[in-house]
């Protein structure tokens, strides 16, 4: 007893030690966004005389940390989410409505309209973007180049991809000759790069034929013939012709096996987005390779529509990170303080530019770094006729369970019994009535 | 029994030996390899800088904390174990075993389910701290700890205890100079077990820490994943020896004790 | 009072003390019962972990239960699960923690304690490296490819794709042997050595002397071991989880990786909850067979 005593009492000092000294503000974010946070937290702590205190945590398991936070009223003033949460801890009342507060600051007309839909909810703004992506097909050039196939490489339908990858296979033995993102490993990669990529291509663009959520409906599309395709698609990729290996996709690190195949010409076409640019070299913008280095070794094109008639030419969807406020900050000024100095003209810039970053500001879009830098000069014309992520309640689980489909598929289900699988999930989580089927 | 090991039995074990510790060689080639990329291959750059970074920053307050969340952890639970295991094994308490495998049952869900109450009622009650911590991990490995103990204590002979009973010695006397000096293999094991549990454990210590210099090691092993998606491989194998060294320590200092002590793991059948 | 008769005398004589000590344990036994009755409570409602539902649930009575039938997941990865546990577990780290154990008992000096090391690194390793470990000695460029496959003239075999379950199972067996070897190691020691040397005389084989003498006596450890492991395995993790995440398909994904993704990155906690409560129960109707099993007569 005696020993467990004293255990308490260093126990009890030690979380005294590590507990944090009275803080004005606090801030949430994840390890990957500390060159954008962190010149933020330190101009705010310089300009104000208050202290801020700053929780750091790793990728792994953030979004369990943040949803757990913000339900017990544990959480920090400011949180950095992915953009798909927001409308969900915006409908559970966690975070705060921002439009007052923005209608206060000089920098905010200059957000592009199009991109604050994502962090809306209910006609508010409920957090602010980092920055945007498109996606694309990457390609590695060297193996297309043994491959036979002219460069630059511009596919125009479904089709002209597959006969590229089979034309890998056969020339170079590449088993992984188009990787199209699948399975519940690869999250929203899965949905975002590779399952809605084609989704949007693979009917015409009317409603909701060729999306997850019919909007004009108010509804989600549990099944239709562009799932179906979508499907098949897959089918033909990893069961029927086995263009692609499934496990890639399951790898231990999924993303530097991927990278790594690109760099070294182990892997053909990859489904991907705009960060690619500089993270197949170093994520954190140190490589040294110019623009032009990269693109002899790693290219890419957009993704085309699936050629049928009617279907977009070529298609894109866009997502992002953002942050946001806790609806019970105890100091919502000094909380909306540190957001903006975070997003403040310079420090956001020099992040973007250094990043690779799709811009979320026409001031930085316009400036002469954006301008002057290859590879957003040639990326950023994709965002103008993009298409955003069905951020509305319940996205989260619709993602998943589209994810969930796509395994359904390497497991050797038939189109038919994952497509009536998804149906009824959605079913179970919505209800009949806000699920909608197109024939 | 004088039974040598014959010529090809110890090399049928060397080869055992030589294929479980082969995967580390990944973890050493990487480690030594200033220019790691996560590949089987001798090193490229060889050199020791992988560790000077991960020794540098906070890995010494996070190694610290690992060390307070598993020492205290493995400490309280067999202190509570131990104090309720002696006399579940020497009163004939009706049902007994049947309370005691009801209670490892309930160890049969996993932990990660458990996530959810248990951290509400430490943030109800102040606890998102290390005491928070280790007073879940105490309890979640409560019901193994009480089994093991209280099969261990029923093999301590019960004739020195009435013998020092009838000199005249008390309960407090009779525990502390008899049962627990002959227990301490039991304890040992149970100590160990869980302090190896305590010391792996990433989810409750992420989630109840609410500053980073709470972090323990498992959580700041995920600094080699810190930018999307490039590990930093160097740092990760590097990092991970230093993380495996304190735990094989405590083994080899508690070896000696324990080899014995698994043997009064066994329930009666 | 019966209960005080049946007492030694020096804890009778100390009960105040034995009460005082217990305290702890009933308090700690308390709060886990507390805990597990939340889950199970959660189990019944359509609970979620972020958006409306998580503040704004429902009652939905058994629904979540019968789902586990009638949607696909929970039956598939309850037999995933049941396959790991048996081979990684019970085959792999019991039998092999056995056979360690029983033929290092007649080694001494530096060969067992590299042996021993050896086992033991595997149990001390934190789960995400053993995970970047395995996956690099099994990868087309990795160990068993380089070392063993390539000299001898074979292609190379990318063993996550082709053979995903036993890999894991390989990888676990690794990882968890260590707890079975210490349990039998030590087990073995405690049987008398004149009773082996009886059987030795008498003209016994190894394995008529170890079926016959020494599994007989070191039975309740077997039982023990084996409940034990089939816990930690059954409900296990981490390992898996960073290897594959459960796939390709479904070919790992073990329950405790379905419950994990329902609760928390799909983010229905009540799903998830009804899946612990299920595993509770399979795992308890197995252990109260493996109980019945120790108890039968000799």
């Amino acid at each position: 007893m005696k020993i467990s005593m004293s255990l308490f009492g260093t126990a009890a000092a030690m979380a005294l030690l590590a507990g944090q000294a009275q803080a004005d503000v606090s801030i949430m974010y994840a390890d990957w966004l500390a060159d954008l946070v962190e010149p933020g937290i330190e101009a705010y702590e310089q300009a104000t005389g208050e202290t801020v205190d700053a929780i750091k945590l790793p990728g792994e398991g953030y979004v369990e940390r943040v949803a757990l936070d913000l339900a017990s009223g544990t959480a920090a003033d400011v949180i950095q989410m992915d953009s798909f949460v927001v409308s969900e801890l915006a409908s559970a009342g966690y975070t705060m409505n921002l439009n007052d507060a923005l209608a206060g600051w000089d920098q905010y007309p200059s957000y592009m309209s199009g991109l604050t839909e994502v962090v809306s909810y209910d006609g508010g703004v409920y957090a602010l973007p980092t920055d945007t992506d498109v996606r694309m097909l990457w390609y590695s050039v060297p193996v297309m180049e043994k491959a036979g196939i002219a460069l630059p490489w511009e596919p125009k339908s479904w089709d002209d991809i597959l006969d590229a990858a089979r034309q890998i296979q056969e020339k170079t033995g590449i088993e992984d000759a188009f990787l199209l993102p699948v399975g519940t490993k690869r999250g929203e990669a899965t949905t975002m790069q590779g399952f809605y990529m084609a989704l949007l291509g693979a009917d015409v663009p009317e409603a909701g034929r060729n999306r997850l959520r019919d909007w004009d409906a108010g509804k989600w599309v549990g099944d239709s013939p562009a799932i179906r395709r979508t499907l098949e698609l897959y089918k033909t990729i990893y069961i029927d012709e086995k263009l692609g290996t499934q496990a890639t996709n399951y790898a231990t690190d999924v993303d530097s096996t991927i990278r790594q195949g690109l760099r070294e010409g182990t892997m053909g076409i990859v489904a991907s987005g705009s960060w690619e640019n500089s993270c197949i070299w170093d994520c954190s913008g140190g490589s040294e390779l110019s623009q032009s280095e990269r693109d002899g070794m790693v290219n890419w094109s957009e993704w085309p529509g699936s050629g049928l008639e009617g279907t977009m030419e070529t298609t894109n969807i866009s997502g992002g990170w953002a942050i946001g406020l806790n609806e019970n900050a105890s100091d919502k000024d000094a909380a909306f303080g540190l957001l903006t100095t975070i997003f403040d003209q310079g420090n956001f810039e020099d992040w973007t530019v250094t990043n690779g970053r799709m811009a979320v500001r026409t001031d930085i879009s316009g400036g002469d770094a954006y301008q002057s830098d290859p590879f957003l000069a040639r990326a950023t014309p994709l965002a103008a006729n993009t298409t955003g992520r069905d951020t509305f309640p319940g996205y989260q689980i619709v993602s998943a369970l589209v994810q969930q489909m796509t395994a359904d598929i390497l497991e050797g289900l038939s189109v038919d019994e994952a497509v009536e699988e998804y149906h009824a999930a959605l079913v179970d989580e919505f209800g009949e009535d806000n699920v909608i089927t197109y024939e | 029994m004088d039974e040598r090991p014959s010529r090809s039995l110890a090399l049928a074990l060397c080869f055992v030996a030589v294929i479980w510790v082969s995967p580390f060689a990944w973890l050493l080639s990487n480690a030594f390899d200033t220019s790691a990329v996560g590949i089987l291959r001798l090193p490229q750059d060889p050199g020791v800088g992988n560790f000077g970074r991960a020794l540098s920053g906070s890995s010494g307050l996070q190694m610290w904390n690992s060390l307070v969340i598993a020492f205290g952890t493995a400490t309280l639970t067999v202190a509570v174990a131990a104090g309720a295991a002696y006399p579940l094994s020497r009163i004939r308490i009706p049902g007994r075993d049947a309370m005691l495998w009801g209670l490892v049952l309930l160890r049969m869900m996993p932990s990660t389910g458990l996530m959810i109450p248990i951290f509400f009622s430490a943030q109800k009650t102040g606890l998102l701290n290390h005491l928070g911590v280790i007073l879940a991990l105490s309890i979640l490995n409560l019901p193994f700890a009480l089994l093991l103990l209280k099969n261990f204590f029923d093999t301590v002979p019960i004739e020195l205890e009435e013998a020092a009973h009838v000199e005249g010695a008390s309960l407090f006397q009779i525990v502390g100079r008899i049962v627990l000096p002959l227990s301490r293999p039991g304890l040992a094991v149970v100590w160990f077990f869980t302090f190896t549990t305590a010391w792996n454990e990433f989810l409750l210590p992420l989630l109840f820490s609410r500053a980073e210099s709470g972090f323990p090691m498992s959580v700041g092993l995920y600094a080699a994943f810190g930018q999307q998606g490039a590990i930093d491989y160097g740092f990760l194998a590097a990092y991970s020896i230093l993380y495996a060294a304190p735990a094989i320590a405590v083994y080899f200092l508690l070896r000696r004790n324990m080899n014995t002590g698994f043997a009064g793991v066994g329930v009666k059948g | 009072m019966s209960l005080r008769n049946d007492t030694k005398p020096w804890l009778s004589g100390g009960f105040g003390l034995v009460i005082l000590a217990s305290i702890p344990a009933v308090l700690f036994v308390g709060a886990l019962i507390f805990f597990t009755v939340w889950v199970v409570t959660f189990s019944f409602t359509d609970l979620s972990l972020v958006g409306a539902k998580s503040v704004n649930w429902s009652w939905i009575g058994f629904d979540n239960y019968e789902r586990l039938f009638t949607r696909r997941g929970f039956m598939e990865s309850l037999w995933v699960t049941v396959s790991f546990t048996f081979f990684s577990a019970i085959v792999g780290q019991s039998l092999l923690g056995f056979l360690l154990a029983s033929v290092m008992r007649a080694l001494r000096g530096p060969l067992r304690g590299f042996i021993e090391v050896a086992i033991m690194l595997g149990w001390l390793l934190p789960d995400i490296v053993a995970a970047f470990l395995w996956s690099a000695t099994t990868a087309e460029n990795g160990l068993i490819n380089s070392v063993v496959l390539g000299p001898l003239g074979f292609d190379s075999v990318n063993f996550l794709n082709e053979f995903a379950f036993p890999v894991v199972v390989v990888a676990n067996v690794w990882k968890g042997t260590a707890w079975s070897y210490l349990l039998f190691s030590a087990a073995l020691d405690s049987v008398p050595r004149d009773v082996i040397e009886a059987a030795q005389v008498d003209g016994a084989t190894w394995w008529q002397r170890t079926r016959r003498v020494t599994l007989p006596m070191i039975k309740s450890h077997i039982g023990t071991n084996t409940l034990f492991i089939t816990i930690w395995t059954f409900t296990y993790f981490p390992l898996v989880y960073a290897m594959t995440g459960g796939g390709p398909g479904r070919q790992t994904k073990v329950l405790s990786i379905f419950m994990y993704e329902q609760s928390f990155k799909i983010g229905k906690l009540g799903y998830g909850s009804a899946i612990s409560v299920a595993m509770l129960l399979v795992v308890g109707l197995l252990a109260v067979f493996y109980v019945r099993l120790l108890k039968e007569p000799e």
